[in-house]
């Protein structure tokens, strides 16, 4: 069952085309993603979707209901995280949560969701005394204070350290096993590989690639990448003669790169090189195809550059 | 509707956080309407006249001197100091300790009796304020003790040649001449009659003037400053999340300005008890004529509030107007003097602000002792006032950008 649909969606600002004609849906229970660089369109459409803007044409629906006509009621019904949310600094944490639970109709207990993202003792502390790290976490549980079915995050964990992101991650992972459906934003490849069931790739406004994104990276012809550290010297013509190997780098202290179309027979090869020559292989990672190569291959450009 | 509610009382929330708010919107207008207070003599007990310390050197010492230090004394803005010599004086009066000093020269007296010319010296320093006045004065003596000697010489002349004799006693004539014209001097035959008509005019009640100028003038700076709060939510992002939220945009909208509404007539309602309670202000006869007037001036400071919200798009630039529209309105206003006390051209030209019209109403409640009815005009016009801008306002106010 689809909880978001959006036809054919257009807008413009002056001469720019900010969004090109974009049609897709979002299923219930899904994590949704919107891949793409700065500019995208990414921005826009959510907001389209989320009722704030306006679209210059096209039709969209979100839990059944109008996105204009019924904003009141889907707002009821969504949480959503802007990607600038700046708080009131003179409140303090129970307050500002209190604050936004009494725009609601059916409000969770703000000591609940500071209890979920290991806020409890901040309670009482004001907003200018958080670090980034937990701002962006009130932030993130703002979003859920009115126990929303369908959850909207621009750029979540934009400018947040590893631990940060790791937790929003988690919670988010969380909210999806809750049975919220999920629709996200990000720029970030990781986030979207990790989180996401679906992935829509965006690029100057427009969707120019959808599926999982397994699925989106098994259907590019990218070579796999082989590392490896070895100790002793090693011929580099003997790794040249490995069956499918096109190409091998030396960094000239004994750690190798191989890149092959296949990486299983490079590596039967590869362990049995290692046992004739009496070499140890040490370090050995296979590295395939990420959303960046899907995103290269599609544009030519990468998504951060 | 209860949406909207909640919008204001959570502004008023975030707003009683806002410490620097608070100062603004209390104790900057209770200090700066105490401090009004003290300066203009709200406190009661009027302005006491002033009075001139002068120093008179008598180097004469006769009666005639004396006859000009009585007339001095007489002068009720003078205290005759008579212990100093000239040297002293002068150096009083040139190092800025006295306003002038007056020396009455040796052989005055004798002069005087004789016909002959003579001056008191007058020394004040040049451009001194009280310079004209002290001169003023000391011309009245002159100009008495000329009449005395015309007058005497003038009569002598007519007995001589009346009689015919040329060896008349000129200074014994003179001398019981003058000494009779001194006396008259005391007990003037001709008097100027002061009569007065009308009422006893009442004493000018400063504070009735400062206390509702000032708050007329903080709650514009409080309300417009709220007001100004919202183009600071919108840099700031909070005022989009609130529009995400199951908020009505007019009840969004609504809210703040009933917020920034109520603070506008909290404030002034508090400055009018601190005035009552500090300055035993005089509030006049109709309590209802104040309540409406402080209503209609906080609805038209609110509406001017989105209009400029609505057509000045940033924080920075809102601050430095705002500042400029409240001093220049209050300045021509009314709101720091009686607008009744100044030219009429600026009184015309004060027409095109609110708060000539808010401070035209109070005047007439609190310094004129006038009714609901003398006021009804400025309450109208205010709340027109209120409606075009509030009009205007909502038809440019973007609720969110692009």
């Amino acid at each position: 069952m689809s909880v978001i649909t959006v036809e054919n969606l257009h807008k413009r600002y002056g001469d720019v085309k900010a969004v090109d004609g974009i049609s897709f849906e979002v299923h219930e229970g899904e994590i949704f993603g919107f891949l793409g660089p700065n500019g995208a369109g990414k921005t826009t459409t959510i907001e389209i979707i989320e009722g704030y803007r306006v679209p210059d044409a096209g039709q969209v629906t979100v839990l059944g209901l109008d996105a204009r006509q019924d904003r009141y009621e889907i707002a009821e019904r969504i949480g959503i995280m802007l990607q600038e949310t700046s708080l009131y600094p003179d409140l303090k944490v129970g307050e500002l949560l209190r604050l936004f639970a009494s725009y609601y109709r059916g409000p969770i207990d703000p000591d609940t969701l500071l209890e979920m993202i290991g806020l409890e003792e901040k309670k009482g502390a004001f907003i200018r005394e958080l670090s980034g790290g937990q701002r962006q976490r009130v932030v993130f549980i703002l979003t859920l204070i009115n126990d929303p079915e369908l959850l909207f995050l621009d750029e979540p964990t934009a400018g947040l350290d590893p631990q940060s992101r790791r937790a929003i991650w988690d919670w988010i992972h969380l909210a999806r096993e809750k049975g919220k459906t999920v629709f996200l934003t990000t720029h970030y490849i990781e986030e979207a590989e990790d989180l996401c069931n679906r992935v829509a790739i965006l690029d100057h406004g427009k969707i120019i690639a959808l599926d999982t994104p397994k699925r989106l990276m098994a259907g590019l012809a990218v070579e796999q990448k082989i590392e490896f550290v070895i100790q002793g010297a090693l011929d580099m013509a003997r790794l040249e003669a490995l069956p499918t190997v096109t190409k091998v780098l030396d960094d000239g202290q004994g750690e190798f790169t191989l890149y092959a179309p296949e990486a299983q027979p490079v590596l039967k090869s590869l362990i049995a090189l290692a046992e004739t020559q009496g070499f140890t292989l040490r370090g050995l990672t296979v590295e395939g195809a990420t959303l960046e190569d899907v995103f290269i291959q599609l544009t030519g450009r990468r998504i951060r550059a | 509707m209860k949406k909207l509610l909640h919008i204001a009382l959570n502004e008023l929330l975030l707003l009683r956080k806002d410490k620097m708010a608070v100062m603004w919107m209390i104790v900057l207008p209770l200090g700066m309407t105490f401090i009004g207070g003290l300066v203009f003599g709200a406190f009661g007990g009027g302005s006491e006249a002033v009075v001139i310390d002068l120093p008179v050197v008598d180097q004469d010492g006769g009666e005639m001197a004396a006859v000009v230090l009585d007339i001095l004394s007489q002068t009720g803005n003078l205290n005759l100091e008579t212990t100093y010599d000239e040297e002293t004086a002068r150096g009083l009066v040139a190092d800025g300790k006295r306003a002038g000093t007056v020396v009455i020269p040796s052989g005055f007296g004798a002069a005087m009796i004789s016909g002959q010319a003579t001056a008191l010296e007058l020394i004040v320093t040049p451009g001194g304020q009280t310079a004209p006045l002290l001169e003023g004065m000391v011309r009245g003596v002159t100009s008495a003790f000329s009449n005395v000697q015309t007058t005497v010489e003038v009569a002598f002349r007519e007995v001589q040649r009346a009689t015919g004799s040329t060896d008349l006693d000129y200074d014994g004539i003179a001398g019981r001449a003058v000494a009779t014209a001194l006396e008259r001097l005391h007990d003037p035959p001709v008097r100027a009659q002061v009569t007065t008509v009308g009422s006893e005019e009442e004493e000018f009640d400063v504070s009735g003037q400062i206390v509702p100028g000032y708050a007329v003038m903080f709650a514009m700076f409080s309300i417009l400053s709220a007001a100004g709060g919202i183009l600071e939510e919108k840099e700031r992002g909070t005022f989009k999340r609130l529009f995400i939220s199951p908020i009505p945009k007019w009840s969004l909208l609504g809210g703040k300005l009933v917020a920034q509404f109520l603070v506008g007539v909290g404030q002034i309602g508090l400055m009018f008890v601190f005035g009552a309670l500090v300055f035993d202000m005089d509030v006049g006869h109709s309590p209802l004529g104040l309540l409406l007037i402080t209503l209609a001036t906080c609805w038209a400071t609110t509406s001017l509030g989105i209009l400029l919200v609505a057509v000045i798009r940033s924080r920075k630039q809102i601050h430095p107007i705002t500042t400029l529209i409240i001093l220049g309105s209050s300045a021509i206003g009314g709101a720091w003097f009686p607008l009744f006390l100044m030219p009429k051209a600026v009184q015309q030209v004060a027409r095109i602000t609110l708060v000539a019209w808010a401070m035209e109403g109070y005047n007439r409640l609190m310094i004129l002792g006038g009714s609901l009815a003398d006021v009804w005009a400025n309450i109208g016009v205010l709340i027109l006032y209120g409606l075009i801008c509030f009009a205007i306002g909502l038809k440019l106010f973007r609720f969110k950008e692009a």
